[in-house]
This record gives C-alpha cells, structure tokens and sequence, in this order.
C-alpha cells in the first residue's frame, strides 16, 4: 500500500502532458512503437496456440472421438485412399464453424491431432475452409515439440494370444491385475485395474505367450462412456469387431453352443463379443455398427 | 522582390505572349473584328486587368501552399498522435517519405464515395454548409503574409490588407454560423445538438479570443500583419502578454475544435457531432478544414504573439514563419492526445468565468504597457 | 429547447455493445433514461441444455469477451458442484492466479473504454497496449487470446508452460510501473477530474436495493466482496484487501478499480509463491448425479452466479447464468437523471458494461 500513489488533483494538465511527452521520446527517438507491423513481422505464439489443425495420419485410428466431443459439430470423418495405408477413415474440419476449442486434440486418445501455430486462415471462399483429411495431414507435426499429454506404461492384452495362465496376476507387485471368468465361454482373461498400475512391467515379463505388451499409452482426461454387451442378443457376426478401431473387441467362440448338421458333424461354435476394456476409446462405433442391439453404451447417440 | 511583383511580372509576360498571337490573329481578319480584337487586346494590357489578374494569381499561390501545409499538417497530426499514441500511424502509402500520402489516399477515397443528401434534409442548407465553411476557413489564409514580401498585396510596394488581422478574425467566426447550419438542416437529434453546442462554443470563445488579439492591437498599434509584426522585431509579444498569449491559444483550440474542446464532434456521445449525417468527400472538405483552421490559428498564434516571421537570419523569414505555425500546432497536438474531453457546462463556465476575466486583465496589462511608454 | 428522446444505442459510440439507451433530454440535461437490453440475446443457457458437460466450457468462454475466463472457471465450479469433485490444489492456485490476471486485463480493458469515452484516445492506446502484455501471458498459459478454454472440469487444461512464472513476475512488475503512469495520466488530469468528480452518484441504499454489486456497490462504500465474504477456490490463503471507496461517484469506481489492479497484482504474486507441485487435472465423470450446483464469484463486474441442475445424464436439465451487468444496467434510470448527456458516457463506461454476459 506504501508505494501506491494517492491520487492528486494539480498539475492541472501538465501531469499528462508529461507522460505523453516520455512516451513521444520513447517512439520518436529512443525506440519505435509498440505495433507489430504485421504482414511483415509477426508475434511469437506458443507451442499452445490453437490455429489450423495438423492430422498425424500413421497415429490417428480413425475413432472419432474428436468428432463426438466438438461442440459445433464442425468434424466429419471421411473415407481416404492411402497407399500405405489402405482405405481409412480420417477427420475432417471444417474451419468456417470451428471455434477452436481445441478440445479435439484434447480428447484424441493417440495425440494423432493437433492444433497448430498457424492463424492466417481466412480465404474468400466458404468452400475452400471445409479441410478435407488431407488438408490437415502433417505427419511429422508431432516430432516439432515435446508433447505435453501425459503418457505411461501399461500393460495391453492381446486376447487372441492370452492362455488364461494367471501367471501375471501372480507377478503383479501392486495386485492390480484379476482373473476374471469370460462368461459362456470358459476361459480367463486378465483384467487390470490400471488406476492401481505402476508400470512395473513385471506381468509383461513374465507373460509366456507374450500377450502382455508394455505400451505407452496417453492419460485421458475424458471419461469416455465403455460399451456393454448384452449376451442374449449377440449373434456373434463379429462386425463391431472389424469397426472397432483400437481392436478391443475380440470374437471369442462359445464351445457347447454347436449346432449338429444334417450330416452329423457338429459345426463351428457360435462366437461372442469381449471386450478388452483396457484398449477402448470409447468411440461407440460398435454401438453405432451392431443390428441387433446386442451392445449397450448409455450416452452415446445411434 | 515581393510576390506582387512577380506575380505581375508573371501575369505581365503571359498577357504579352497572349495578346501577340492576338492581335496576330486579329490581322487576318475583317476591320470590324480586327477592331474588336485591339480593344480586347488593349484591355488585357491595362493597369486595371493586370492589377486584377496578379491579384488571382496571387491569391492561388497562397492557397494552394496553404492546401500543401495543410496536408503536411494532417500528416503531423497523424504521424505525431501515431507516435504518441504508441503506434506508427500512416506507413505504407509513400513509405520512403514517411506515409505522407496517405492523405491525398484518404482523399481520393472520399471523392470516390457517394454523396448522399438525407430525404429530410433540409436540402438548401444542407449542401451550403460546407460550402461557407471550407470558403471562410480559407478566406482566413488569403490574408497572412508569411513574410514581408510574401503574401497577398495589392501595390507593388508591397502593402497588405490594411486591417488584415481583423478581417482573419472576423472570417474566423464565420464558421459556426455554418457549423449551427449543418447541425439545423441535416434533421438529425445528434447533429442538432452538436451544432447547438458549436454555436455556443464559438461565441462564448470568440470573445476572449478577440480581446486577446485587441491587447497585441493596442500594443502594436496597427491591424496590419506587417506592422504587428514589425513591432515584435525588438520584443515578441507572448513575454509581455504571457496570460493573453495562454488565453489566445486556449481560445483557439475551442476554435479549431480538438479535444478538450471538441465538443461539437464528441463522437462517444453525438455520434459524431454535427458531420453526422456529411459523407463522402463533404466530409473529407469539413476534416481537411479543421486541419485549415488549425493551420490558420497556428499562424495567428504566430504572427500576434510569436514573433511572426522574426528568427535568426540563416534561415529565410517564410520557413522561420511556418516552423512557428508548426510548433504551435504541434504543442496543440500534443495537448490535444493528452486530455480528456471537457464537458459543455464546464466549458462555458471555464469561457465566461476564467478566460474572460483573464483577457480583460492582459488588455489592462496591455493598456497600462502602452501608456507607460514602454512600447 | 423542448424535451425529446434520443436514442443512444444499439449502434452508437458510448454502447460497448449491442444495447439502447434512451434518454430523454431538457437541452443538456436528462430528465429520465430507458435502457433496453436483448439485442445481444444467442440464447446460451437453451444451447447449453443440448451440449455436454465439458462442451460447455467454451460456451461459457462467450459469455463476456472481457473476462472469458471468469465465466468458464464459473461454470467448472458449478458442474463441481454437481458432481461433488475435488480439484488438486494446484489447479486452484493455476486457476486463482489466471483468473486474477483475466480480471487486471478486464480492469484494463474498461480503462480503455472508459478513457475512449471521455475522449482520451491515450488512455485507450496505452491500457490496450499493456493489457497484452496480460493476454500474452494467459495465451502462452491457455492457448489463445480471447476465448481460453481452460478451466476443466475437475482442475486446468494444461500445466504453466516453462518460464511462466518468470513472465508473471515481470508483467506483474510492469504493471504495477504503468499503474503509476495511469495515475498521471488519469488522476493528474484536472479535466479528468472534472469529468468524475460527483458525477453520477450511486448512493448506498440504491446501490444495494437494486441489487448491483461488484466495484459499482464497492465504490459506493459497501464492503461486500465474495472472495473475502464467501471464499471459493484458494482465495482464504490470500492476503489481500476489499478495495472500497465511500463517495459512489464516477471517480470512486474508478478509484476501486484501479486499486484492485494492485491488489490483483498482489494476489498473482502470492498465488506463484504458495503454488504446490502435483498434479492438475483429475478425470470429471462424463454423468453428472441427480442434483443441483450452484457457483457464486467474484466477476470483475459483479457476482455471477451459475446453477445447474443435473439428470442423471450426461447433459444439464437447465443451467442458469445470473449476470452482474444485467442487473447493474437496471439501475442506470437511478444514477443518470439529474446529468448533462455529456455524463451519460461517463456514467455508462463506469459502470463496466459487458452486453454479451447481459443478454447470454
């Protein structure tokens, strides 16, 4: 409080005109003004700045997260040619309706998509902003700086190799992991409690068909809604499995429920859907893929 | 050699080579035209013509290096309130001479632009107010010399207008009757006001202003720029007549109307005065006037108090003249950025109850020099 | 001159806005002033019924382009409320010591206006240029410039960027070197002065009877400021003071605005020293529970208030926004009549107008 002034009502206009007067000498001769000359010179920004959006092809899993979480509803996914990688699915913007929020690349479960540095967006032409996938692809974007989302180690189960040994679950110094029956179908699978985890590495260790892979995975903040199966309606076709773009769902078959055929051979199994809860995203598009209302997720829109 | 003389000499050589071809011309033709052609030559080559036509060329000289002060004004007021202001104002447009032609851009844009009379308007008044106000304001230029022997005279001697700085301020006060003219006939609430407010502004200022300029009058004992002047040669005026020189200043910043005393215009609260309803190249006309009257009260500032065209002799009296209108427009300026707006009770109290009061108390001061002999 | 009304809006210099003043003048003098609202009106609380919980946020962000990040830390707080989440204790000094630098840029933000108002172009340029010196450090910290986006639901977006709290001390210090220079610049000004001095006078009784707060009622000698009277956040670790004044004149809420720029100033500083290492963000779940939340803050304009009612899904049943300016606009008739159209901008700039809070 001592150092503060205490307002006064002299120097009628001469106080002003004083600091007018510095701030003249400090333009006119000691320095220039303030202004940054914009074309020509431009402000610094942040490695945060949200700008035009920059898509990491090879990271990106054509989920559509971003395009659930953006309030505008300015994303869109879009089927892409690529030569090395096929027929994918990839996010489009459009920047006419973005309001960059940036919390597409918030919610991006593989940190595929960014917001860029680079503001000059605009363009006469409301059809040019509409960026297809292809406009936004900066593969190598990722690489300029040091991501800031925080990753760590968890163990990632490959169901299709686990055997169901219970030796992880034994190892595991902070007894996180469980073993829990796959309903109908007879066999275990691990179940980790990854809020428990330590990223010790030992489960993966000691795994012996090396269905446990340590893998870097990205915190999310975004509690995602996780998909139910409801047993009784699933017809095992295993759809949501091929859409599933983190591969979560593996079709397991359900030994006992084989049909005997006319010649007396009993036929293939029917098979169900599980889910590794682990490697979901929460995307819904199983939800979004099954005909037979077999998967449930509260929240999601059909 | 003064600007008469060579504007008559200028005049004289070109109603010669004129009347050559003329009378040239009139040789080829029946006596009757030949006839018609000698007495029109013989007229151009009078006194009385010549006397005329170095007058008009004179008075264009003038303007037209008042128009260009002008725009150097407007550039200084740019440039400086850039500057001040903490940014670089006009730039790009003549980037090697420092933006100065931003304004002739600025210019152009207005001609360019439509004009448009409101359907209420009161149509007469509406178009005539610039009209009296842009010929007023520059009237006021056509008579201050910028030094002895440049400016409108009317012998070869060289004489002025004999009451020259009483005719710059009565062309002065012309203006609010065109400002209350606008304000009237554009039919708008705002510029209503403004014009309002114009009008009393201006008279309540006229006054303290002209017993301002009585006080110099009475010291040099002549209205006559020349001999004002002249009388500075030992003493400028601003050291003995320090409280009419600060009251003549503040008088012409409510004259020129810029803040604190532009309440005419107070764009946060009258949209923008009185111009309201002006666009186009009107309203460039009323912006570039304000930079004319605000060259004119620089150079009466100057020529009654300053010294007029009096300075050390390595430079010549006209830019010794204009380096003073100069500096007193910049101070204003300057001022100008550094204040907030006044506001209309308070102005008319400040006009009637302090200035006058103080111009009446330098006239006294005055009064009591010249009868003590010491001018 | 005959009375008559003139219209001082939706379009017009003195109305940082979209809104209308009417006043009706004897000459100069207002004899009685109308303001009419709602031209603004995007209808935010209906759009925020259809958004999800996090979505929100940067809807919330548009509420004021003066001080977005008050109203996006408003609406978090409400949802916490909701749903009963803890936030690390990090985030709330992170959160303290942004929205306290949202709240200098806004103080400053309203000097620029204001001093525009009075026709004081300097003050314009001069409080616009080291408000960026604010915005640049909240857009190396947020991401952008207006519209933050960081406040979340359950802590901040992201940590302080390397270096940060060295800038802060250096904008702080720089600030608290400009303040002087306002001072100068608006306080040395005789004409200044005779613009504020017992203009526009908001007495006590008014001032709480028609429910305006913020620095308009602290100006007008009422100690009433929720960050001391209803702490939230980490604001009882503070030590600050509530700046009020007892004149209720035009100068005294500039008065109380200037000098919560110091207190601000001292509350960033203090929020640097305490700030504890750990984490800054927990995971909000997406369902909010059957219930109610309500936020109350300290606004650089007022107390806002936020009350969401939750469903059970993962959208609000309602969310309503009390907004200061709403209410402090109501009370302009009060304050106006008796004046010189002149004061109207005066009056008007002083009392921090936001329309786009006004009319959500």
């Amino acid at each position: 409080m001592d150092d503060r002034r205490k307002p006064r009502t002299t120097g009628v206009v001469l106080n002003p005109m004083k600091r007018t007067g510095k701030q003249l000498v400090r333009t006119l001769i000691l320095g220039k003004p303030n202004t940054v000359l914009y074309p020509e010179e431009k402000l610094d920004l942040p490695q945060v700045y949200r700008g035009k959006h920059a898509l990491d092809f090879k990271k990106c899993i054509g989920c559509g997260n971003c395009v659930v979480v953006c309030p505008n509803d300015c994303m869109w996914l879009e089927k892409v040619e690529d030569p090395e990688l096929g027929k994918i699915e990839r996010p489009g913007v459009d920047l006419g309706r973005c309001m960059f929020c940036g919390f597409c690349a918030e919610v991006c479960p593989t940190v595929a998509l960014h917001m860029t540095t680079e503001f000059e967006l605009a363009d006469s032409d409301r059809e040019n902003l509409r960026l297809s996938p292809l406009d936004i692809r900066d593969d190598s974007f990722g690489e300029t700086f040091v991501e800031e989302r925080e990753k760590r180690l968890v163990p990632v189960l490959d169901l299709s190799k686990c055997d169901g040994c219970e030796k992880c679950a034994g190892e595991c110094p902070e007894m996180c992991i469980a073993m829990m029956p796959i309903e109908n179908t007879g066999r275990k699978k691990p179940e980790i409690n990854l809020v428990k985890c330590k990223s010790h590495g030992k489960c993966a260790e000691t795994c012996p068909e090396k269905a446990l892979t340590m893998t870097e995975v990205y915190e999310s903040y975004f509690d995602m809604p996780e998909p139910k199966l409801i047993l009784d309606n699933c017809s095992g076709c295993g759809l949501c499995a091929r859409k599933c773009p983190s591969e979560a769902i593996y079709m397991l078959e359900m030994p006992g429920t084989e049909k005997t055929l006319k010649n007396g051979k009993k036929g293939k199994p029917k098979k169900r859907a599980v889910f590794v809860l682990e490697k979901c995203v929460g995307c819904g598009r199983c939800y979004q893929a099954c005909k037979f209302d077999a998967i449930d997720m509260p929240g999601v829109r059909k | 050699m003064n600007l008469y003389q060579f504007c008559y000499g200028i005049v004289h050589w070109l109603v010669g080579l004129v009347n050559n071809i003329w009378y040239w011309l009139g040789d080829f033709l029946p006596w009757y035209f030949g006839d018609l052609f000698t007495a029109i030559g013989n007229f151009a080559a009078s006194e009385g013509h010549l006397w005329f036509m170095t007058l008009l060329v004179e008075s264009v000289v003038v303007v037209v290096i008042a128009l260009i002060n002008v725009l150097n004004f407007l550039w200084i007021f740019r440039k400086l309130s850039g500057r001040i202001l903490d940014f670089y104002g006009p730039y790009y447009v003549g980037y090697r001479i420092g933006g100065w032609l931003q304004n002739l851009a600025d210019g152009m844009k207005l001609f360019i632009k439509e004009i448009i009379v409101p359907t209420k308007a009161d149509r007469l008044g509406f178009l005539l107010a610039p009209v009296i106000f842009v010929g007023s304001s520059l009237t006021i230029l056509a008579v201050i010399p910028f030094s002895v022997d440049f400016g409108i005279s009317t012998s070869e001697s060289g004489e002025y207008v004999s009451a020259g700085a009483l005719f710059a301020l009565a062309a002065f006060s012309i203006a609010p009757f065109a400002i209350l003219l606008a304000g009237w006939s554009s039919n708008n609430k705002y510029t209503l006001i403004g014009g309002m407010r114009s009008a009393a502004q201006m008279m309540s200022y006229e006054i303290p202003l002209i017993l301002c300029a009585a006080s110099v009058f009475l010291l040099a004992g002549s209205f006559n720029f020349v001999e004002i002047v002249d009388a500075q040669s030992g003493i400028w005026f601003f050291i003995p007549l320090f409280i009419g020189f600060v009251v003549f200043l503040i008088c012409l910043m409510a004259e020129v109307e810029i803040i604190p005393f532009d309440l005419p215009e107070a764009e946060a609260e009258l949209v923008e005065g009185w111009t309201t309803e002006y666009g186009g190249m009107r309203f460039g006309l009323f912006y570039m006037t304000t930079a004319v009257r605000s060259y004119a009260g620089g150079a009466l500032a100057t020529a009654l108090f300053l010294g007029g065209w009096h300075g050390p002799s390595f430079l010549p009296d006209e830019i010794w003249f204009l380096i003073k209108a100069y500096i007193v427009f910049t101070v204003f300026m300057w001022l100008t950025w550094s204040v907030p707006r006044i506001r209309i009770d308070q102005m008319l109290v400040f006009g009637w109850r302090r200035l006058l009061p103080l111009a009446v108390l330098n006239l006294l001061i005055a009064a009591a020099l010249k009868s003590g002999g010491w001018f | 001159m005959a009375e008559m009304w003139i219209n001082m809006g939706p379009q017009h210099p003195m109305t940082h806005g979209l809104w209308n003043l009417r006043v009706k003048v004897d000459g100069e003098t207002i004899v009685d002033a109308e303001p009419e609202v709602g031209y603004l009106h995007r209808g935010i609380e209906k759009l925020c019924e259809a958004r999800t919980y996090p979505q929100i946020i940067p809807i919330a962000d548009r509420l004021c382009y003066g001080s977005s990040l008050t109203w996006s830390h408003l609406y978090c707080l409400t949802v916490e409320d909701l749903m009963d989440i803890e936030v690390p204790e990090r985030a709330e000094y992170i959160r303290v010591m942004a929205i306290e630098m949202q709240r200098i840029a806004s103080h400053l933000m309203w000097l620029a206006a204001y001093a525009g108002d009075l026709g004081l172009a300097v003050g314009f340029t001069y409080t616009m240029r080291d408000r960026e010196v604010f915005v640049d450090l909240l857009q190396a910290l947020t991401g952008s410039r207006l519209t933050y986006n960081y406040p979340r639901i359950g802590g901040v977006a992201h940590d302080l960027p390397p270096d940060f709290e060295r800038d802060t001390v250096r904008a702080v210090q720089y600030m608290e070197m400009r303040l002087k220079e306002y001072e100068d610049l608006f306080d040395g000004s005789k004409i200044f002065m005779m613009r504020n001095v017992g203009i526009g006078i908001l007495r006590k009784e008014d001032g709480i009877n028609l429910g305006v707060t913020g620095p308009s009622l602290r100006a007008s000698g009422v100690d009433y400021d929720l960050r001391k009277d209803m702490p939230y956040s980490v604001y009882p670790e503070m030590d600050f003071e509530v700046v009020k004044h007892e004149d209720g004149d035009c100068y005294a809420r500039y008065r109380v605005r200037m000098d919560e720029m110091w207190e601000s100033c001292r509350i960033i500083r203090q929020a640097l020293q305490k700030m504890p290492t750990g984490r800054w963000r927990v995971v909000a779940p997406r369902n909010a529970p059957v219930g109610t939340g309500l936020g109350r803050v300290e606004d650089p304009r007022g107390e806002a208030v936020m009350y969401a009612v939750g469903d059970g899904t993962d959208r609000p049943y309602r969310l309503k926004i009390r907004s200061p300016i709403f209410v402090t606009v109501s009370a302009a008739p009060k304050i106006l009549v008796g004046y010189k159209l002149a004061d109207v901008v005066a009056i008007m700039g002083g009392l921090d107008m936001c329309i786009g809070e006004n009319d959500r």
